[in-house]
Order: structure tokens, then C-alpha cells, then sequence
């Protein structure tokens, strides 16, 4: 059998402003990821960096260390590789006050 | 019982991934996930032109995982036998859900059965037995009749095992016959919506009280089966069981609504959970067996 390969859609429409975050997502199963994030809208506002972050239990989190821009226009597209995260990982990104990103976020997991 | 159901029922017992099943004579799918989603999505809303038009119910869905069932406290509990469970996570709000769905159609209108392992829990994000923090465990079928077979209908059996409602632990089976209204989404005439997983319109299964194990401290888990018989035929629901407790269907029904122009012979299965505080619902599946008699 082929080795698991997910594309799992994470945040679907959803509208970031101030501590914004992915739900938590288990995928201790794979050996790799690419991390989306396409804007649905035009954003609103300086935009910061996005953050992978980790977790042993789903509630408490690290920075992973990653960070990467937020898509500055509509339908724009940034992306981030990883490579061992352990179980939980999660996009997060604070906003300054005045911005707002409407997102798509994917993770594409790979055994 | 024929030669053939006899050698059948041994090969079957022989199998250690087949004998804790006791499916009907052709299995459709056997769905254990440690070997990965075995065709298990998410439940996306409908829309046309935007996303905002999907309804709100839909809107909070998010992808099932493959878990080993993580803990803070003792690490992976793993599935009946072995290491990975599709997991559905709700959000963290009093009444939010997510669902898991696998989309396939059917070759013949009769008797199917579905059988599955499943346990639930909150995340334990406090230091308590948190018993009432998830409000239901459920799944469904969405059916509907072959484009010769007509007249007839979509044909959506639920059922749901309230564990809590505001804080009172209720522990019993529920299900449903009603629907939200039907409404038509965007301009083309092709797409519409309702919410079938409205928190209203759930009645009382007569005979329904089940106190399920739930063990002691809010991370261990203890596995469930469960069988659910139907009829594609009758459109009707022929048998109920989970654990020990067979539960009689005298009472039950389904929700009926008109046949749609483009579901035909559509065979649907999908779990969900809920969460009755500001807490994540999860509800796990070790495996999932659909067979049929065809």
C-alpha cells in the first residue's frame, strides 16, 4: 500500500483578527507537512508573520520555530514546509489591532 | 444456514481483523484506521459563488484525524488493536459539532448493516471526570431510493446517545425525524441546504437508557460497538445494538424529506459529536464495518 498522504483543510472561511489560531491537529503519523494559507478576502491592515506551533497534548504550545507571511491580496498563497513536529501542530498568527484575514488553511501530510 | 454461509462464517471468525465484526454476506467496506482515513472526510456545507452562504452549522465542520488518542498525563492510548483511531474534535463552545462522513452509492436496495468500535471523551483540560461536558455521540445515514426506483424519498435515519444536556448527565439513545427547512442556495437552482444536525427536534428512543463505561479520570477511554440494521428496500430501520443492550426500533423513524435530482442510490455514513460546554468534543472510531446482502 502507498504511504498515507492527507490533504487536510484545518480553517475554511474563517476570519482572523487579534490571537488567531488553527484548531489543534494530530498528525504524529507523518513524516512531513506543507501548510497553506490561501487569503479568501482582501486582508485588512498590516499583516504580522504566521507560526507553526507544536504541542505534547493539544493544549499547551511552543513555537516551532517557523514563521511565514500571511498572503498579502486575495487569493494569494503562502506556504510553509515542516519536517518533525511530533503529534500536534497548529497555525497561529496575532494580528495587530485594524487587521483581519479571511483564511483557507491546508495541511498536506505526508507519511 | 447454506455450505457456503457456513465456510464463510469461518473464514471470517479466523480473522482476527473480521471476527470481532458480524457482518452480512458481502462487506462493502472494512474501515480500520491504522491503515490510514479509508475514504472518511469532512462534512462541507453547500454553497455557490461563496463560502458565506454556507449555513453555520456547516461552517464550524473541520477535518477527522488519524489519532493515537493522546494524553497529557499518560501518553498514547492507541485503538483496540492498534495504534491509530479516526478522531472528530469539535470546537471549544457549548454546543458545537464536527462530523466525519464517507460518500458511496448502492448496487442494490436491501439489507445493510453498519458496525463500528467507538468511544468519546472531552479534552481534559481540567483535573475532573468532566462525565457531562460532552453533550451527544452520534451517526447517520443519508440515503436515497435508485432514479428507476421511484416514487420515494431522501431518507436520513439519525441516531445520537445524549450523554448530557446543561449539565445533567442523561445517557440515553435519541433520534430524529425532522429536518430545518429546506433553502435554496445562490442563483443556478441546482444547490440546496438544511441542517439536519439542528440541536432540535431529537426524541427520546423508548428504551433508550444506556449507562456506557466511561471510566474514572477524564483520559482513559474504553472502546464500544455498535450495529445499526436497515432495510434500503423498506427504507426502514431493523435493528439496534450497542454493547450488551439490543434496543428496540418499534418507535423510530427517519427523516424523510423529497427524493433530489442528483443524490441516486446515494449511500452516506457519518459521525458526529457534540460538545455541551466551552470544551472540545472528540469522538473516536477504532474501525467501521458496512456490509449488505447482495
Amino acid at each position: 500500500m502507498l504511504p498515507e498522504n492527507l490533504t487536510a483543510v484545518v480553517a475554511r472561511n474563517e476570519t482572523w483578527s487579534g490571537a488567531s489560531a488553527t484548531e489543534p491537529y494530530e498528525a504524529g503519523w507523518a513524516r512531513e507537512a506543507i501548510v497553506f494559507v490561501r487569503a479568501l478576502k482582501e486582508p485588512k491592515g498590516a499583516l504580522p508573520k504566521a507560526r507553526i506551533e507544536i504541542s505534547a497534548d493539544g493544549m499547551h504550545w511552543c513555537a516551532e520555530g517557523s514563521e511565514f507571511a500571511l498572503p498579502a491580496t486575495r487569493d494569494a498563497v503562502t506556504f510553509q514546509r515542516l519536517t518533525h513536529f511530533g503529534n500536534f501542530v497548529r497555525v497561529a498568527a496575532t494580528l495587530p489591532d485594524g487587521a483581519a484575514i479571511t483564511v483557507l488553511v491546508t495541511l498536506h501530510l505526508k507519511a | 444456514m447454506t455450505d457456503i454461509d457456513t465456510l464463510r462464517r469461518a473464514i471470517r471468525e479466523a480473522d482476527p481483523q473480521l471476527s470481532r465484526f458480524d457482518p452480512l454476506s458481502r462487506i462493502i467496506c472494512l474501515d480500520d484506521f491504522d491503515r490510514g482515513m479509508c475514504g472518511w472526510t469532512q462534512l462541507v456545507g453547500n454553497y455557490e459563488d461563496s463560502l458565506d452562504a454556507m449555513l453555520p452549522g456547516y461552517a464550524q465542520h473541520s477535518h477527522a484525524m488519524l489519532s493515537t488518542l493522546p494524553n497529557w498525563d499518560f501518553g498514547s492510548h492507541g485503538g483496540v488493536d492498534g495504534s491509530y483511531a479516526l478522531k472528530i474534535a469539535t470546537r471549544p463552545r457549548k454546543g458545537a459539532q464536527n462530523v466525519a462522513i464517507k460518500r458511496l452509492t448502492f448496487r442494490r436496495a436491501g439489507p445493510i448493516r453498519l458496525e463500528a468500535y467507538f468511544t468519546f471523551k472531552p479534552e481534559a483540560t481540567d483535573l475532573l471526570l468532566s462525565e457531562t461536558d460532552i453533550r451527544s455521540f452520534g451517526f447517520l445515514y443519508d440515503l436515497q431510493i435508485g432514479d428507476a426506483s421511484g416514487p420515494g424519498d431522501r431518507v436520513m435515519p439519525h441516531l445520537r446517545f445524549l450523554n448530557a444536556q446543561d449539565g445533567e448527565h442523561i445517557q440515553r439513545w435519541q433520534f430524529k425525524r425532522r429536518t430545518t427547512p429546506i433553502k435554496p442556495i445562490g442563483t443556478a437552482g441546482k444547490t440546496i441546504t438544511h441542517y439536519h444536525l439542528s440541536p432540535d427536534d431529537w426524541e427520546n428512543l423508548p428504551g433508550g437508557e444506556q449507562r456506557l463505561c466511561y471510566n474514572e479520570i477524564p483520559t482513559k477511554v474504553n472502546w464500544h460497538y455498535l450495529r445499526f440494521d436497515f432495510d434500503l428496500a423498506s427504507m426502514q430501520a431493523t435493528g439496534f445494538q450497542v454493547n450488551d443492550r439490543v434496543f428496540s426500533l418499534e418507535s423510530f423513524d427517519c427523516i424523510r424529506i423529497p427524493a433530489m435530482k442528483n443524490l441516486w442510490c446515494m449511500l452516506n455514513l457519518a459521525f458526529f459529536a457534540e460538545t455541551d460546554t466551552d470544551k472540545r468534543a472528540f469522538a473516536y472510531l477504532d474501525s467501521v464495518c458496512l456490509s449488505g446482502e447482495f
